[in-house]
């Protein structure tokens, strides 16, 4: 039988419930294994679901560094160290970003020959599979050798979810050409052209992520954050403002009773909801970030993005990705 | 990594131990940290620090039982040096 999930039942901005109704649903309709991780009193019932126990929780404005050391019995550290100890084949949470990720570099710790871990964000694309944006936020400072293996990580990563042959990768700036960009942008540029295992196809703009004509978008984690609550932020405003216009009178719900058969589909694909949650690439074990607003459909999806992660040996992929000399 | 805890234990012992720790966590050669070199030169981040901080606290329990650096004097640390005095004056060497 395979390891549970361990899944943070104190994160999120609808925890505990959502988080774990949502653990109930992939129980039941994915079939998958998962433990949660939470303060017994704080929880409510646990909906049969099996518990480990802790005594604190790390609140979403705790400082990540701090909290994960002064909180050494929290569901965030605890989720961590089970993944460490071989109890889990994975972690997720919707909790405090920071503080998860600092959970799993603290307490699995990095892969060996990774600079920094990062972030790797599905965008949903119609008709094809998601281009991934990495680094969508664990570092806001970068140099270009960190932005040269966040691409080899997430090459791999979409190779290895989505089968796809040699992903596309482009390099987020503000010009196609290569002398467009400020000077990290421009010095990775060079980098990533001479890398020969990587395809890169030069720079993409902010106006290549859907529809996207790669399948990795590469950049620094604090650019590449504002880029993604930016396309979150304008997609919701496009959901409303259609919502908005259908309301109108009588003859527009008319119309939006037919369009919506057809706009329903699209709109399900967009939200981040899902996609479940983003993979923190480069440490040893599977971390999976959920939004901080997930719903119990979120964290059941993200918890079938950690079964499929760890189903498909992504971490041990990784590894080699960036030590290919490690190979047995 | 962990410490050769049959050595005795001086302030260069520290240093030693301090560069090795951060050459591993920041991916550099041990050469290129030396004592002078402040942690914002070499790229540690605050998480880089706190992995820092574990790293030294697991490798120095050996040393002396539940060794441990306090958050709060962190921030006064910011260079191999301060470390490296920071250990030394908890630990009572010279």
């Amino acid at each position: 039988m395979s390891l549970p999930i361990a899944l943070d039942a104190m994160g999120g901005d609808f925890a505990p419930k959502e988080i774990i109704a949502g653990a109930r649903r992939a129980v039941d309709e994915l079939g998958l294994a998962v433990t949660l991780v939470g303060v017994p009193e704080l929880m409510g019932d646990p909906l049969g679901l099996d518990v480990v126990e802790c005594s604190e929780v790390i609140a979403m404005d705790d400082d990540p560094g701090a909290s994960v050391r002064k909180k050494k019995d929290s569901s965030l550290v605890r989720a961590a160290e089970l993944v460490r100890d071989g109890k889990a084949s994975a972690m997720v949470s919707a909790g405090n970003t920071g503080a998860t990720m600092a959970s799993a570099l603290l307490r699995m710790g990095r892969l060996p020959g990774v600079h920094r871990p990062c972030i790797v964000t599905p965008i949903p694309n119609p008709h094809r599979t998601p281009v991934v944006l990495v680094d969508a936020g664990a570092n806001a400072e970068c140099t270009p050798e960190m932005l040269v293996q966040f691409a080899q990580m997430a090459s791999t990563y979409v190779a290895t979810r989505y089968g796809v042959a040699a992903p596309k990768v482009g390099l987020l700036s503000i010009g196609e050409e290569a002398t467009k960009g400020n000077t990290l942008v421009k010095a990775t540029h060079q980098l990533l052209r001479e890398l020969p295992t990587l395809n890169f196809v030069g720079n993409v703009e902010g106006r290549d992520f859907i529809p996207s004509p790669v399948d990795v978008i590469v950049t620094d984690g604090f650019t590449g954050n504002v880029a993604l609550k930016t396309l979150e932020g304008a997609l919701k405003f496009v959901f409303s403002a259609v919502l908005d216009a259908v309301g109108t009178n009588e003859q527009t719900k008319v119309a939006g009773d037919v369009l919506f058969e057809h706009l329903w589909p699209v709109a399900s694909q967009l939200t981040p909801d899902s996609q479940g949650g983003a993979m923190l690439l480069g440490v040893q074990g599977i971390c999976i970030i959920s939004h901080g607003s997930s719903n119990a459909t979120a964290i059941m999806n993200a918890l079938r993005v950690a079964d499929e992660v760890d189903k498909g040996e992504v971490v041990a992929k990784l590894a080699l990705t960036i030590r290919p000399d490690q190979a047995a | 990594m962990s410490a050769d805890t049959t050595a005795p234990l001086d302030r260069d012992g520290i240093l030693v131990l301090v560069r090795d720790q951060l050459a591993e966590i920041l991916e550099k050669s041990p050469s290129d940290i030396t004592e002078d070199v402040s942690f914002e030169d070499l790229g540690a981040d605050s998480l880089a620090l706190i992995e820092l901080v574990e790293a030294l606290e697991e490798n120095l329990a050996t040393y002396s039982a539940g060794f441990h650096i306090d958050d709060e004097d962190l921030e006064g640390l910011g260079s191999v040096r301060d470390a490296v005095n920071y250990v030394a004056l908890k630990l009572q060497v010279s």
